[in-house]
């Protein structure tokens, strides 16, 4: 073979086949993620503003405009506030012992948090509506304790339900910020330390700040599943605390009411990305 | 002091974190051995009767069947495209790589009962309404972000340099790929691959709109138990699914360790 | 085979990525048994003449051959060569032993073969009790040794190691050098290094070859690219040099007179009168004083850098121009900071270069 036989063009296929076989290898989730995600959701989008007379705002209308469905939005708000603020309170402090423990101990504070992650979500609730019944352990607890003299109510109560849904988000919450907090080099607290600062100067300053990326992953994903959330509220406080999620499902499965039901997914939907847009921004602003 | 006190509130939190999440396993465990057909806790005897009327739940063969199908084929699925799509991503020879990344995690950020309705109303614009078919490509949806956020993760600490070490040492790529990548990204393989399976075999949200009577998911038919007559057979049957999990997370923790999951290095 | 016959063969290797020529019609001829270093700064086109010969990457135009045989078009696991990575690249999910036997596995040796092989090749690099022990479990020198191992187990036509040793520690690294000369020597190994760093190339090499910008400006033994650089490249890649810019004002047969800012100076070369060049001089050439028939410039002292068996003298000459000496105790009292001092270097160790633009 002469030096002829390998012209320069045999390099720029070679080039384009690597990106080729990147298209190929990309194509099924490409499929899935177009045709099974994207696409239905615009298709979702289309049925929310049409009825049997073409396009209509009727149902925009009727979400945004009566008293009751904003009462329904703002629970699903307030659902998923709550349960990110006290996730994020209990979470934060508890993942500087995690990132702090070893051995032994840590095996056993980590499967504390997988164990419940890979639990049932419906196992869970269904365990909250025991614990929290009159005749729970929870009241017996308090009851024997002195606090309460009568059982309380509490199956069924808003209390319920946020006890519940942070519960069951909580691993949402304490998981990014544990990956963040464990792999903190100590030497910033110490070097800020070493340069004058005091131990709440250091924290506000350094570790809230280097912890921040943790902390909007949490919130963003914690808030996004709660706000959404079907079973928990179906579970633990039902009709008298009906959400967007009860009443998409409502529309859908009961009412048979597809097009009230989709402008209600788009708007569960709309406050969903503008969480993921709002964290994405938050995260990718300079420190 | 203060940094004393801090570092005491942080334990406090965390041990109280730590009782809060096991609290309700632990309860479901209890009453399933409840002797009375009420919760009543602490318990005054215990029984074991209510582990043997799971197999006499209306429907309930059918359902764990078909929530395990859904569950395995899904995740199989998902691993292939997921991998797949992690190495085109990781190899960084494809136009639009990272927008692509966070396409394919961001279904795990939108509401589930939202993509329900949506494949809803897709599938039958389209006239796709076989349940078991439906439920299974639904299912890729939940499951092929779980893949492609762990497979990107391990693929980015991949060294692509030990398939051409493989390659110099004989292997041609496809041996490479199998001789060394596969064996060395086994814990990505195995953390997706159980997470993707649980997410898919808890599904609520998105299963429900797409059952019919006759085909229903293990979640849609427990739900269904606990609206109509909660009693501690669903206590046993809870108790039966969790022990599965925490065996599937012994064996995890034994070949990868689970401190890896949380997404830590050492 | 001879020992001095031709083993691996480069004629005119070229390779672009895109507008960047990386490889500009490479040729290169190495001798059985023979351990070469690519020498260069990163970007030079080393590493990828380095893959180009192992088939990771694919030349342009030109052609390989190793042994005999043309590999141009040969996939990497039918090349026979051997590969030391920058990081080693050894799979963590084998152990010492599994590396090292990998090659021989894939190539579906028998058991007995394949034990023998990796005992031989493992306490060749002195790890022979270490087999059992997984990778993550050792030292980055014993990583090193693995990764050795496991390329040599295979019997390669040619070893190549792409910047092999950057990763140790300097003293490790310096030890490693000796010991890997010899070994490959005692092995009668045919080897090329990719490395950056010259003292490297000049310690393990037979021949050194600079390259710069996809192309090989010297192809020497350390001793001749050191004391006969061809290039003003070369010059400056391996050690340090004086370095003075001026014009030609008289050619005469290989040597030239050169009018410079401190002065008119006599240096070997080929150039026309009116050239623009730079004459140089390695700084053990400079002396204190005056010698007979050499250069000679002088300068108030910028800094003084003791060095053991050697002082390093900078001095300021003025016009922007400053000497680099090299002196040892030999040549009287070493100056002081400030003071004003003569140096000489003999005209037959001052060369001059073509100037260019510099590297």
């Amino acid at each position: 073979m002469t030096e002829a036989a390998l012209p320069a063009p045999v390099a720029a296929p070679a080039v384009d086949r690597e990106r080729l076989a990147a298209i190929g290898f990309v194509l099924p989730s490409f499929v899935i993620i177009a045709g099974v995600f994207a696409l239905p959701l615009v298709l979702l989008l289309g049925v929310s503003v049409v009825d049997a007379n073409g396009l209509t705002f009727a149902h925009y209308k009727r979400l945004l405009g009566t008293p009751y469905y904003l009462g329904v939005i703002w629970n699903s708000l307030r659902l998923g506030l709550l349960t990110t603020l006290i996730a994020f309170l209990i979470s934060y402090p508890a993942a500087f012992a995690l990132a702090r423990a070893r051995g032994a101990l840590r095996s056993v504070l980590l499967a504390t948090l997988f164990l419940p992650l890979a639990a049932s979500v419906i196992v869970k609730a269904f365990a909250w509506t025991i614990l929290l019944r009159s005749d729970g352990i929870v009241n017996e607890t308090l009851i024997a304790l002195g606090i309460i003299e009568d059982p309380i109510r509490m199956i069924f109560t808003e209390t319920a339900l946020i006890v519940g849904a942070v519960n069951i988000f909580l691993p949402f919450m304490i998981l990014p910020i544990y990956a963040i907090v464990a792999q903190l080099d100590p030497r910033y607290a110490e070097a800020a330390a070493t340069l004058g600062a005091s131990p709440v100067g250091t924290f506000f300053r350094v570790i809230l700040p280097l912890t921040l990326p943790g902390i909007i992953a949490g919130v963003a994903l914690v808030f996004s599943l709660s706000v959404s959330a079907y079973v928990v509220p179906t579970l633990l406080i039902g009709e008298k605390y009906p959400t967007l999620a009860t009443t998409i499902a409502k529309a859908y499965l009961l009412a048979r009411e597809p097009g009230f039901g989709a402008a209600a997914g788009v708007v569960l939907l709309a406050i969903a990305i503008a969480v993921v847009a709002l964290s994405a921004r938050l995260s990718r602003e300079p420190k | 002091m203060m940094t004393r006190a801090a570092i005491i509130v942080c334990w406090v939190m965390a041990i109280a974190l730590a009782l809060f999440l096991i609290a309700p396993l632990l309860v479901i465990a209890a009453a399933s051995f409840s002797p009375t057909p009420v919760f009543d806790l602490p318990l005054t005897g215990a029984s074991t009767r209510w582990y043997g009327k799971i197999s006499r739940l209306d429907g309930f063969w059918p359902s764990l069947l078909l929530s395990l199908q859904i569950a395995l084929f899904s995740t199989a699925i998902s691993l292939v495209c997921g991998t797949l799509a992690a190495i085109a991503i990781a190899r960084g020879k494809l136009p639009g790589a990272g927008i692509f990344a966070t396409a394919l995690v961001s279904p795990l950020m939108m509401p589930g009962l939202v993509l329900g309705i949506a494949l809803l109303q897709g599938f039958r614009a389209i006239g796709f309404t076989a349940p078991w078919a439906t439920l299974l490509v639904a299912h890729l949806v939940i499951t092929l972000p779980y893949v492609a956020r762990t497979m990107i993760a391990g693929l980015a600490r991949f060294d692509f340099t030990l398939i051409e070490a493989a390659r110099t040492l004989g292997c041609t790529y496809p041996g490479g790929v199998l001789r060394v990548m596969v064996p060395a990204l086994a814990p990505s393989f195995l953390i997706a691959g159980l997470f993707s399976f649980l997410a898919s075999f808890d599904n609520y949200p998105v299963s429900i709109f797409l059952a019919d009577v006759r085909t229903k998911t293990l979640p849609i038919r427990m739900l269904q138990y606990i609206e109509e007559a909660p009693d501690p057979t669903l206590a046993a049957l809870s108790t039966l699914i969790l022990a599965g999990t925490v065996i599937l997370l012994v064996v995890s923790d034994r070949v990868v360790g689970l401190h890896r999951m949380a997404g830590t290095s050492d | 085979m001879s020992e001095s016959s031709p083993h691996l063969v480069v004629r005119g290797v070229s390779k672009r990525y895109g507008p960047t020529t990386v490889l500009d019609h490479i040729d290169l001829t190495i001798r059985r048994g023979e351990l070469v270093t690519l020498l260069g700064p990163s970007g030079c086109g080393k590493t990828t003449l380095l893959r180009a010969i192992a088939g990771l990457a694919q030349p342009d135009t030109g052609k390989v051959e190793l042994a005999g045989r043309d590999i141009t078009n040969v996939p990497p696991h039918k090349r026979n060569v051997g590969v030391v990575f920058q990081s080693y690249a050894l799979f963590p999910h084998l152990t010492v032993a599994g590396n090292v036997a990998f090659g021989l596995k894939v190539r579906g040796a028998a058991k007995r073969e394949i034990d023998a092989a990796v005992e031989r090749a493992l306490s060749l690099v002195k790890l022979g009790h270490l087999g059992g022990r997984r990778i993550s479990a050792l030292s980055g020198g014993q990583q090193q040794r693995v990764a050795l191992a496991r390329a040599i187990a295979v019997e390669p036509d040619v070893l190549l190691f792409d910047e092999a040793l950057s990763a140790l520690d300097r003293k490790l690294r310096e030890e490693m050098q000796v010991e890997l000369r010899r070994l490959l020597q005692d092995v009668k190994a045919t080897a090329i290094f990719v490395t950056h760093d010259q003292d490297e190339a000049l310690t393990m090499s037979d021949r050194v070859a600079v390259m710069n910008k996809g192309r090989i400006e010297q192809l020497a033994e350390p001793r001749e690219l050191y004391l006969r650089p061809a290039s003003l490249f070369a010059l400056n890649f391996v050690g340090l040099s004086t370095r003075i810019s001026g014009t030609v004002l008289a050619a005469d047969n290989g040597k030239v007179d050169v009018e410079t800012k401190l002065g008119r100076m006599s240096a070997l070369g080929n150039f026309q009168a009116g050239s623009p060049v730079i004459v140089a001089a390695r700084p053990e050439q400079l002396r204190l004083g005056e010698q007979g028939e050499a250069n000679s410039a002088a300068g108030r002292v910028r800094s003084v850098v003791f060095q053991g068996s050697r002082t390093l003298v900078e001095v300021d000459a003025g016009a922007g121009e400053s000497l680099l000496a090299e002196l040892s105790g030999r040549d009287g009292a070493i100056p002081r900071v400030h003071d004003e001092i003569r140096l000489s270097w003999p005209v037959t160790e001052t060369f001059a270069f073509p100037m260019e633009a510099q590297a």
